[in-house]
């Protein structure tokens, strides 16, 4: 058990897919030997097939306290970005090469149905759900690993693999029902999201978060009654763990999707929203209809001029706020502190320096 | 097991080497490791009622110069290209007392281990004190060369002689024990899941 658990809430009324989460950590993390193929942070578009494609279906976790049986990806099931011919287009020399992918490299991608959801018109529908590791309270991988290489820590409870110990097993990637662990083939190893520990020790938010621009993620301790998780899990109660049932314990919550009504024949409102209900409880569970009914309810009394501590918390105005105690700049913390220099003035020689 | 005394063991380095037809192999038999003893849950659940370690038996014979020994082994398993996990072998001696060979070593009784998997061809040192707990062993100067033939593997293992901390001793006119594993890579065999021998196999090196 952990003394404290650091956890996030991402609020699905902001997210626009614009994907910065996800380079901000594949800058940051991933761009290293035989990381290529791995996208600690995902952004996909519901409802639909996920990274892995189809992962919802993979098995892992657990049901009532027993370990389930996991399907491991497969690298196509992962998805592999293209490779496109940009040398031959754009210095090949020749004149109207069209961009195509390189080698008939051109199987599904990682976030193959972006923006396809589902519904016919006028009643299309879709969200973005963006995901990392839950560094669950009860992790699927931890159970599964029979090194002890992965590590829940006792201070703040983010869930590591030690990649000393680490033998590229693999029985952790088939246990996560949520599938967010990855093999590097190079090093033999397993690897997945840190939780950006080395800036959460020195009192930096995580790179997805901090680097949001929907202020869509609110980063803080669970427990902590001051503090904006608290706040949205235990006392507003609006954030919720996605698919509960596979029995991990994430520690990373969703507020709900709230969505605009049904257009009926004759394209009037019906009292349905958009975003059928039943296909949130799959994802949130039964609290989520509890919970859209609150959000609504709220803003309609801040409609009416009231004050409402719950929508202060999901607008945030205050954007730093949004970390809790890890809101110290980057460039503030670490041995090496970024200088800022002036730079020097560019000189009209033409071409790229 | 014999290790028989040769004049020189870098004739011996090759699997597929002529002179090993004069050196008598002994059949070891083998066994998957009892399903009960993987170490967690979700292993145990997910490889119950999934068959491995099907290995029947390994074909072993060994030579020794003085300097190196030298230990060939054949056994029926080659997987295909681009299987996850790779077709591998483990040649397990005791440090000290030897535990049960199914523990994998003991805190106060541990092992050392070299490895082989075809998809390196540097062999691991490895030290064990018990299941799950395997790690870094100590350097030894050691190679293997592989061959495949008819769907066999034909490996033939060689280790400097000697004492050494956390080094197996391996002493010309001594006896150690010598235990063995084999990973069938296109079954999805790792970790635990494998077969093995059993129990310890004496190896007596000739004078």
């Amino acid at each position: 058990m952990s003394d404290k658990q650091v956890a996030m809430v991402m609020d699905l009324n902001k997210c626009i897919g614009c994907q910065t989460c996800t380079v901000a950590c594949k800058r940051l993390w991933t761009r290293r030997e035989g990381m290529r193929h791995q996208w600690w942070n995902t952004v996909n578009s519901q409802p639909g097939t996920g990274t892995p494609h189809g992962w919802e279906n993979m098995g892992g976790g657990f049901k009532d306290g027993i370990a389930q049986v996991g399907h491991r990806p497969t690298v196509d099931e992962y998805g592999k970005a293209w490779e496109f011919n940009y040398q031959e287009v754009f210095y090949g020399g020749k004149d109207h090469v069209p961009l195509t992918p390189v080698d008939g490299d051109a199987d599904k991608g990682p976030n193959w149905d972006e923006d396809i959801g589902a519904g016919e018109y006028p009643n299309g529908y879709y969200f973005y759900l963006p995901r990392i590791c839950n560094h669950c309270t009860k992790p699927a991988c931890l159970a599964a690993c029979p090194r002890k290489a992965i590590d829940k820590r006792e201070n703040d409870g983010i869930v590591l693999i030690d990649e000393d110990r680490c033998r590229g097993y693999r029985f952790c990637q088939e246990a996560c029902p949520y599938k967010k662990i990855y093999y590097n083939e190079t090093l033999g190893i397993s690897q997945k999201c840190i939780f950006c520990f080395p800036r959460i020790d020195e009192g930096v938010t995580t790179a997805c978060s901090r680097q949001c621009p929907g202020r869509v993620r609110f980063v803080g301790y669970l427990d902590d009654p001051e503090g904006p998780i608290y706040k949205l899990v235990h006392e507003h109660k609006i954030a919720l763990p996605l698919h509960p049932e596979y029995g991990t314990q994430p520690n990373v919550f969703y507020v709900p999707p709230m969505s605009p009504p049904t257009l009926d024949e004759n394209g009037i409102a019906t009292d349905k929203p958009r975003i059928p209900i039943e296909y949130l409880v799959s994802l949130f569970g039964s609290e989520v209809e509890g919970v859209l009914d609150r959000l609504h309810k709220e803003r309609e009394r801040v409609a009416r001029g009231e004050k409402s501590e719950m929508l202060d918390l999901l607008i945030s105005r205050k954007w730093i706020e949004m970390f809790g105690p890890f809101g110290k700049h980057p460039r503030d913390v670490g041995g090496n502190p970024v200088q800022m220099v002036t730079p020097e003035p560019i000189t009209d020689k033409g071409g790229v320096a | 097991m014999d290790s028989r005394r040769v004049k020189n063991s870098s004739s011996y380095l090759s699997p597929v080497a002529g002179v090993w037809s004069a050196i008598e192999a002994v059949e070891v038999r083998m066994m998957p490791t009892p399903l009960g003893m993987q170490p967690t849950e979700y292993i145990r659940q997910s490889w119950n009622n999934k068959p491995y370690g099907s290995v029947d038996s390994l074909s072993v014979s060994s030579v020794h110069d003085g300097k190196t020994l030298a230990l060939k082994v054949s056994w029926q398993g080659v997987s295909p290209e681009g299987s996850d996990f790779p077709d591998a072998l483990a040649v397990a001696m005791p440090i000290g007392e030897s535990p049960p060979l199914a523990l994998m070593g003991m805190p106060d009784k541990p092992i050392h281990i070299l490895r082989w998997t075809a998809s390196n061809p540097i062999l691991s040192s490895i030290l064990s004190k018990g299941i799950g707990l395997s790690d870094h062993g100590p350097s030894v100067v050691a190679g293997a060369e592989a061959a495949k033939q008819n769907g066999k593997w034909h490996l033939v293992m060689t280790r400097q002689l000697g004492v050494g901390k956390n080094i197996a001793p391996l002493v010309e006119g001594k006896s150690t024990e010598v235990g063995f594993a084999v990973w069938y890579g296109a079954n999805e065999e790792r970790a635990g899941i494998k077969a093995f021998s059993v129990d310890w196999l004496n190896l007596t090196l000739d004078a």
